[in-house]
């Protein structure tokens, strides 16, 4: 198994990496096939995600996946990030080997879960 | 940047006086050792060399070698070999839990074609116990086949006991169709391999996991034992295994048996010390480690660890970016959803068994090579913790546990 060079800077200079104080949206998920666990918490500030932060377990897609999508999350709006598909975030990390392509389905999981978990301002976005 | 190959037991670097033995089969002394003609009498005494080498490793005689391409087909021959020659005098095996893929796989294999194939466990220790050889004994059982050394967490295993107990059998019971056979493709080199003391009837060995290339390794057949041939269509290697036999890789095979052979001491010696410093000094620096296996019935090399709260793959990546090479019992590295069998067998959870890393030394590794990976993997590891939503649990329920009441 190879993985790119991308994954790989993810892996060893994460970035978000810890537990996220005054989060409003927080959301962690297992892969019950492999026990993959992913934790998203997310600080929404004026309709936009203000921080984002992630702590997880598993493989190394999981946690390239988490490194990866909180660098995409910050800045904008939690429609914005609703619509964030599995593909951007593969493509984000210069490709995933195929059987690892799981790990950015948890991680999109996450993400909306944590969306759903913030009620105010979320509903409205979800699609 | 700084390499360190601490990955021994998946392969061996080539030893430069493996490569000098072996150039000549390459380009001058081209023969095929069946001609009748000088080349092939040339080859014929090479093959004959490394022959006398690679037996005198394992205090064999030369003709109970079949040379071949590795430890896998080694695996083959012996089992398959023997689990059909013998068929009509029982379908059943007794083998561990640990064993290695290629004699898992052939083990499975047979179970599919109607063999009956029982697999000790190996307790917390990862050791099988001859007691438990004994209560699985059936008067149909044709072989016996545990591996010398374990190559994930190199505990040492009974095979010497479970040597007079086939003896035992053959002489108080008359059993005449029992055999055992061993894997020592981790063992050889790294530990005495005396095929008499051990009293076993077949035995693996791979070359690349003495310092010689891959593609070659030989299967000891005691004398007297028959075995049905995997590869028929010519006489080579006495009727076992038909097909020209490589001469290059066989003379680095036994170049590099020998160089074992006379090294062995120091080799063993070298390899403790260093496996002990380093596992001394991750004691120092790094918390919540587990080790697998015991740590006195194992080999000299390896040291086996999962460190809690992360996965082994990311810590192998974490390590490679740095220059330290490893392996892990974790499911992501073979590609399968399942950890280690190896280090499940121990009786780890999931979380322990996909923490799982190997670190395996070789001949070549030095006190400098240890003091860098001891610098590096503190922080490989502290690095993947941050990370870790079972690792912050784990701190937050410390801190719990300290606050006062």
């Amino acid at each position: 198994m190879s993985y790119s060079e991308t994954v790989k800077d993810h892996l060893a200079h994460p970035r978000n990496a810890g537990e996220l104080a005054d989060a409003d949206a927080v959301a962690e998920l297992t892969n019950p096939a492999c026990g993959d666990r992913l934790r998203l918490m997310l600080r929404i500030r004026d309709g936009r995600i203000a921080a984002a932060r992630f702590l997880a377990y598993g493989c190394p897609p999981t946690l390239a996946c988490g490194s990866a999508l909180t660098s995409m999350l910050v800045g904008i709006t939690p429609a914005e990030a609703a619509l964030i598909t599995r593909q951007q975030l593969i493509h984000t990390l210069d490709g995933l080997p195929a059987r690892k392509n799981h790990a950015a389905a948890l991680a999109i999981e996450t993400l909306h879960a944590a969306l759903l978990s913030h009620t105010a301002g979320v509903n409205g976005a979800q699609t | 940047m700084r390499r360190v190959y601490l990955d021994n037991s998946a392969t061996t670097p080539v030893d430069p006086r493996v490569v000098e033995a072996m150039l000549p089969y390459l380009t001058e002394k081209f023969g095929n050792a069946s001609s009748v003609h000088f080349y092939g009498q040339e080859a014929r005494v090479a093959l004959d060399r490394a022959r006398r080498e690679v037996a005198a490793l394992i205090n064999a005689r030369p003709n109970e070698l079949v040379f071949l391409s590795g430890g896998t087909e080694a695996n083959n021959l012996a089992i398959r070999g023997i689990a059909e020659s013998n068929a009509e005098h029982g379908r059943h095996i007794i083998t561990s839990q640990i064993e290695h893929s290629a004699v898992r796989g052939v083990c499975d294999a047979l179970e599919k074609r109607g063999w009956e194939v029982t697999r000790l466990p190996v307790y917390t220790d990862g050791i099988v116990r001859a007691a438990d050889v004994r209560a699985a004994l059936r008067p149909d059982t044709v072989l016996i086949t545990v591996m010398l050394a374990n190559n994930e967490i190199g505990t040492i295993q009974p095979v010497v006991e479970i040597g007079a107990l086939v003896r035992e059998e053959r002489e108080a019971r008359g059993r005449k169709y029992l055999w055992l056979h061993t894997d020592a493709v981790q063992a050889a080199g790294r530990m005495t391999v005396d095929v008499d003391a051990l009293g076993c009837d077949l035995l693996s060995l791979s070359a690349h996991k003495l310092n010689a290339p891959k593609g070659a390794g030989a299967l000891y057949v005691r004398r007297s034992v028959r075995l049905t041939p995997q590869s028929i269509g010519g006489h080579q290697e006495r009727e076992r295994r038909a097909g020209t036999e490589s001469v290059p890789l066989l003379v680095a095979f036994g170049c590099a048996a020998a160089l074992a052979r006379e090294e062995l001491p120091q080799r063993i010696e070298h390899l403790r010390r260093l496996r002990d410093e380093f596992e001394r000094g991750v004691e120092a620096r790094v918390s919540d480690i587990v080790y697998n296996g015991d740590r006195e019935r194992r080999l000299p090399h390896l040291s086996n660890i999962s460190f809690r709260f992360i996965e082994g793959e990311g810590l192998l990546i974490n390590l490679d970016m740095q220059g330290v090479a490893v392996s892990t019992g974790s499911a992501c590295s073979s590609g399968s959803l399942e950890p280690s069998p190896v280090i499940r067998a121990l009786g780890r959870d999931d979380e322990l068994a996909r923490g799982s890393i190997r670190f395996s030394l070789g001949k070549d590794t030095t006190a400098e090579d240890i003091a860098y990976v001891l610098e590096v993997l503190p922080r490989a590891v502290e690095n993947l913790r941050r990370l870790s939503p079972l690792y912050q649990k784990s701190l937050a329920g410390r801190a719990c546990e300290t606050t006062p009441a």
